[in-house]
């Protein structure tokens, strides 16, 4: 019998009969979850690129400032976005130890304690830096020493901060697209290269050199970051039919236009295209040309999560479609 | 120990939705909250008709995801097995919403609770509800049970599932019997025999969640999914036919 002509359809309740796209954290009040994490990578990103600007003096006033927007974004737009989707906002304190222990089980109670402790690592440091950076301590100095130990401190905190929403994602496994370990890599490498172009726009502001030193890695970065979300769709797509289904709705659903414009072009190609470019010249870009692929690159965040977290489809519940 | 545990025999369930007005009554639900569902695919092959119903509601899990996930510990597993949530903790988050494989808890909203009737007062049914079952908009709720029942009736000597008093309400209305209550733990109680001659299933083993909600029919109960191929491709066919266009066609000629 030809499938095509078999009739079926679903009567009475069609709830979790067939798979159902994940709407909690994208729709609605959910926009503020999408919203909280692409400034999650944007923020986390940047402050670690800073980081390593950092141990450079040259780069000083640069590091500095870049490092304060990433405690910013973490700060003033991640955390207040995650508190407004909240159903009880003031109750947020919940999730902190003592009055909580689910940090031993919970990433969401890890990411909110991980994100914290960034955030205070990263105010000394960033003090530290500013001292350096403005010549009231020199870069030989204990200031400077210091500061060393608060980067290892909050840089690691802010890896943390950085993958948290990865695990948290890859532990549900009711969707299938989002359970793999490879998701808080990928989450972590795209901030990475995310805070690469972000750096390169307060180069242009500090007026210090990084723009050669942020394209070169940018390239890296890139590469890396095409080859990781290939791999990821690969796996999932051999993962389960449910996965599969979301990898299709991503390539070729209606969500297309997200990865091919968003995340393809506009969050790859147009950057790498614009830094091979400046390779071969053996030339800079202009600003216009590089503000041009720091907004490409950070509508490619924008994308990135929002399709990850649209194509959440969950596994149907019955038996009779086990197939998935 | 006590383990409280359900058993759904699918062959008597007849689809009055009685267990769901029953859980409503009993629990004062906002308009658009539901705990437990009755879900039913009606396939059509042409020469064979057939409707499949499932009554579904939080399956206890004994490895249950929602608690491990929960960060402020609204959400707690009891010593009998009943997982509950304690509206009190709970800041709305959504984790445990997403990270149920049955997907069998509701986030209460405005918008699936906007009162019986919008607009006009409340009626007898949500005051009383409001005195004796508040439920807050802004949390997350599921299926409990009816542990109210359950420790009320043990506090006066009942054994719930035996004991109507002591038994979740959806249990004593319906009107099939095709719900069982009962311990789990006990080899001897009516669930515990239910599941071993009868085959009892759960749904999605693999997830590794151990469910205390079974089911038993005589199509599916103890062996390999027997639905035939045709049925599971064209629930996919139909899955596809709202989902996602180009790749219909390659989907379907992969099953055919």
């Amino acid at each position: 019998m030809n499938i095509r002509t078999a009739r079926q359809w679903m009567v009475t309740h069609e709830w979790m009969v067939k798979p159902m796209a994940q709407a909690e954290w994208i729709q609605g009040k959910g926009v503020l979850v999408w919203l909280a994490e692409v400034f999650s990578a944007l923020g986390t990103g940047l402050y670690l690129v800073s980081v390593f600007f950092a141990l450079k003096e040259d780069f000083a006033i640069t590091a500095f400032w870049a490092g304060i927007f990433g405690w910013i974004m973490i700060a003033v737009f991640k955390l207040p976005l995650h508190l407004a989707y909240l159903g009880k906002p003031w109750r947020f304190w919940r999730a902190f130890p003592p009055f909580s222990n689910a940090w031993r089980t919970s990433w969401f109670s890890r990411g909110v304690v991980f994100t914290m402790i960034y955030l205070g690592f990263a105010a000394v440091q960033l003090i530290l830096q500013g001292l350096v950076a403005y010549g009231r301590a020199a870069f030989d100095s204990g200031v400077m020493d210091a500061n060393y130990a608060f980067m290892v401190l909050a840089g690691i905190f802010c890896v943390m901060t950085s993958i948290y929403c990865g695990f948290a994602m890859s532990y549900c496994k009711s969707v299938p697209f989002w359970n793999t370990g490879l998701l808080p890599i990928v989450f972590l490498l795209m901030g990475i290269a995310d805070g690469l172009a972000l750096i390169m726009g307060v180069g242009l502001v500090t007026g210090e050199d990084v723009i050669a030193t942020a394209e070169s890695a940018t390239r890296i970065m890139l590469i890396i970051n095409a080859l990781l979300i290939v791999a990821y769709l690969v796996n999932a797509n051999y993962q389960s039919i449910t996965a599969e289904l979301s990898v299709k709705e991503l390539i070729v659903g209606h969500l297309a236009w997200v990865f091919w414009l968003g995340i393809v072009i506009l969050g790859i190609i147009v950057p790498f295209a614009i830094s091979v470019a400046s390779y071969f010249t053996g030339k800079e870009a202009t600003a216009g040309l590089l503000v041009f692929a720091i907004v490409c690159h950070t509508i490619g965040a924008f994308s990135l999560k929002y399709g990850v977290l649209k194509v959440g489809i969950y596994r149907p519940l019955l038996p009779r479609t086990q197939a998935y | 120990m006590t383990r409280w545990g359900m058993v759904i025999n699918l062959a008597k369930c007849m689809r009055c939705h009685a267990c769901v007005a029953a859980c409503r009554i009993e629990h004062f639900l906002p308009l658009r909250v539901t705990w437990p569902r009755l879900i039913a695919v009606e396939t059509d092959e042409g020469y064979k008709v057939d409707v499949s119903t499932y009554p579904v509601r939080c399956n206890q899990c004994k490895e249950a995801p929602c608690v491990d996930v929960c960060p402020t510990e609204a959400s707690y597993k009891r010593e009998d097995g009943i997982v509950a949530i304690d509206s009190n903790k709970c800041f709305g988050c959504r984790y445990c919403v997403i990270a149920c494989p049955y997907q069998n808890r509701t986030y209460v909203s405005r918008k699936r609770d906007p009162g019986y009737f919008p607009g006009f007062s409340k009626t007898g049914f949500e005051k009383k509800g409001e005195k004796l079952y508040p439920h807050q908009r802004g949390t997350t709720e599921k299926c409990n049970f009816c542990m109210e029942r359950i420790d009320a009736g043990l506090a006066k000597g009942l054994k719930p599932g035996i004991d109507r008093e002591a038994t979740p309400a959806c249990v004593n209305t319906c009107q099939a019997r095709a719900l069982t209550f009962g311990d789990l733990d006990d080899p001897n109680s009516n669930v515990s025999r239910l599941i071993r001659e009868k085959s009892g299933f759960v749904l999605h083993p693999e997830y590794g969640t151990d469910p205390s909600v079974f089911y038993i029919d005589y199509k599916l109960g103890g062996n390999d999914n027997k639905a035939p191929i045709e049925a599971q491709t064209g629930s996919h066919i139909q899955h596809l036919s709202s989902v996602y266009e180009p790749v219909k066609e390659k989907l379907a000629k992969r099953y055919e």
